[in-house]
């Protein structure tokens, strides 16, 4: 029998990465210093620094049937969002309470009470799929998992605690029902009947109801990020058609020929996630002076997600000039402290302008 | 019974639009009659390996007809496997086939729920059909692969405001498509094949009341006054075999050369599409 070569011990890289993953993303991030060859600079395996996000691609209506949609790439993470307008008239919710005032300006009071509309009757409603076989641990044909239900919620909120959409968009009036005197049709009576129409207060008889449907094609990390960016572009390209309300048969009509209306979308918030790598890997024993550095990876991926056990996502909003912070998540962990924090501001600023970029592109 | 799962939205029930009519555009609606010859398919653009985490995937777009509203079928596509069943599985001597096929709740003119329906479901089997009889199964014993299809968008007129239980036979269009994208997924997953298997679909279509039918391929029922007859074919061309045929509407029994007109005509809606999947494999090849 031939002796077979002898089986060589160096393994290709990626043999390497899918071996043991965290001392070959810690050898990537802390290069060992020797004095022959120069010190490469520390790089995570994707290639990028710690700090540098993935380059983010924007396409909207792209999608016949929804009302606004965006598909978002942010590396191999690619999401497809749709809205969709349907109509809940006043008269089929449970707990309707008419309101005597629609304020038309704009005080911080008509704000207030329109968030509250937009909660009270659940006229936003996000659901993301994530079981489209995006990535090999989410496969359909089976109930939403924690994260897409954790996702869904986050998007939920973010949603109203914001108030990216306004009620006011959505509320549907119908001028009421002027009784036609019989028998004339002359121009100087039709201006008659406009001038009482006009008079007359009109009724709030239905509300949008926006249906935010989000579609991950293909998961590689950070899935929230992607899935707000996309919920944002998608309402920033919404158009509802005109609604004409025919009282007697209590049903709304769209007009065809008439433009459609664009969604007010009020300031731009933008999610900004990095997750925190620990040199000491969990459950390890060893414990000492040198073993406890971190780096904080700016939009992770998929492996790195699996590594990292700390993550922070920071909300912010620099429309307008200075920098509004919307919401602030911080899970597991005990690395990022009050400096961290403020000086991820800073890099969520940074994110903030390349999303817009890619946003107004 | 509410998914607790998800967010339900509002407890009473949300109307979908309903357009009002103008006359005159319903007169432009029937006008935008078939701009292609009766044995034209539409283009089509497929590209392979858009989820880098799964183990084959392909993307499939049909273009449009040019006309506004309609909306051209879009297609996702991955595969994961060959991996091992579950422990408690039973013993398989061939590899088990699963498919999925999902619309997106924004694919079709109605709002789609997230749970599959029977249609889907029934999309799902025929798939399956056309496929097992492409891969060479025995080749993995006891093991499995699932194969998922997204429909992003469905190949439906919006603008029509009267359904002329178009669904029925859009659901042939789908499913050619999902044919296709399917088997160059399979293909990029490194699948062994006897051949690609590609889907084809022709109709029966009368295009004024009073005028004699007339068969066409890729049929957009939007296009059509009536379509009395549609059927889809997978096809393998080198063997020179049909792995699946679905057939709908109604013919004569007697007129059997009508029939197998139908199925040669979705024969050759098929190969055309196989030149294109052949031509995307090979250049993911080079």
């Amino acid at each position: 029998m031939a002796a077979a070569a002898p089986p060589s011990l160096s393994f290709p890289r990626p043999v390497f990465a899918k071996l043991s993953p965290h001392p070959y993303l810690l050898r990537t991030l802390a290069p060992q210093v020797s004095p022959d060859t120069p010190t490469p600079k520390p790089s995570r395996t994707n290639g990028r620094a710690p700090h540098e996000a993935r380059p983010v691609y924007i396409h909207t209506s792209s999608l016949s049937h929804a009302h606004g949609s965006a598909l978002v790439r942010v590396g191999d993470t690619t999401v497809i969002c749709g809205v969709r307008g349907e109509i809940l008239p006043v008269t089929s919710i449970p707990q309707y309470r008419p309101r005597a005032d629609f304020g038309e300006d704009d005080d911080e009071e008509t704000r207030r009470a329109g968030r509250g509309e937009l909660k009270d009757y659940d006229l936003l409603v996000p659901n993301i799929e994530l079981a489209t076989g995006c990535a090999p641990q989410f496969l359909p044909g089976v109930p939403p998992s924690t994260l897409a239900q954790t996702i869904s919620t986050r998007v939920y909120s973010l949603l109203h605690s914001c108030a990216v959409v306004d009620a006011k968009n959505l509320r549907i009036w119908a001028s009421p029902v002027v009784t036609k005197p019989t028998g004339c049709d002359d121009d100087a009576d039709k201006m008659e009947e406009d001038d009482e129409e006009e008079e007359e207060k009109p009724e709030l008889v239905a509300y949008w109801v926006l249906y935010v449907d989000i579609l991950v094609v293909s998961f590689d990390g950070n899935p929230f990020d992607a899935a707000w960016m996309a919920v944002l572009a998608a309402l920033r390209d919404t158009k509802l058609p005109v609604v004409t309300w025919d009282s007697d048969r209590g049903v709304a009509f769209c007009s065809r020929n008439a433009e459609k209306r664009k969604l007010q979308i009020k300031g731009l918030p933008v999610a900004c996630t990095a997750a925190v790598f620990l040199e000491k890997e969990h459950g390890s024993e060893t414990s000492g002076e040198e073993n406890n550095r971190h780096w904080i990876l700016l939009d992770p991926d998929r492996s790195e997600e699996t590594l990292c056990g700390e993550t922070i996502t920071m909300v912010v909003d620099c429309e307008g000039g200075e920098t509004r912070l919307r919401s602030l998540e911080k899970q597991g962990g005990t690395v990022i402290g009050r400096e961290l924090i403020r000086g991820f501001a800073g890099v969520a600023e940074k994110r903030w302008r390349e999303v817009k970029g890619a946003m107004s592109k | 019974m509410t998914d607790r799962r998800r967010i339900n939205g509002p407890v009473g029930a949300t109307i979908p639009l309903v357009f009002e009519d103008v006359e005159d555009y319903e007169q432009v609606a029937t006008k935008a009659a078939r701009s292609r010859a009766p044995n034209a398919v539409r283009k089509m653009y497929l590209k392979t390996g858009v989820t880098p985490s799964a183990s084959g995937s392909a993307y499939l777009e049909i273009e449009t007809s040019g006309k506004g509203g309609v909306s051209g079928l879009k297609l996702s596509c991955t595969v994961y496997g060959p991996r091992s069943l579950p422990r408690s599985s039973p013993f398989s001597p061939h590899i088990i086939l699963s498919t999925h096929v999902k619309y997106a709740p924004f694919a079709t003119k109605q709002r789609r729920g997230y749970l599959r329906d029977p249609a889907e479901r029934d999309l799902g089997s025929h798939l399956e059909a056309a496929l097992r009889g492409a891969i060479i199964a025995d080749r993995w014993p006891k093991s499995g692969v699932d194969i998922i299809v997204s429909i992003i968008e469905g190949d439906q007129d919006r603008e029509t405001s009267k359904t002329q239980g178009d669904e029925a036979w859009d659901i042939m269009n789908a499913l050619s498509g999902c044919i296709t994208v399917a088997s160059a997924a399979l293909a990029d997953a490194g699948i062994d094949c006897v051949d690609t298997v590609a889907g084809g679909v022709a109709a029966l279509v009368r295009d004024t009341a009073d005028s004699s039918p007339s068969i066409v391929v890729d049929p957009i029922p939007s296009e059509h006054e009536k379509i009395l007859a549609s059927c889809c074919v997978a096809y393998l061309p080198t063997r020179n075999e049909v792995t699946n045929l679905w057939y709908k509407g109604d013919l004569p029994a007697s007129d059997m050369e009508l029939y197998t007109k139908l199925v040669e005509k979705g024969i050759q809606a098929s190969t055309n599409a196989n030149r294109v999947l052949l031509e995307c494999l090979g250049e993911t090849v080079n």
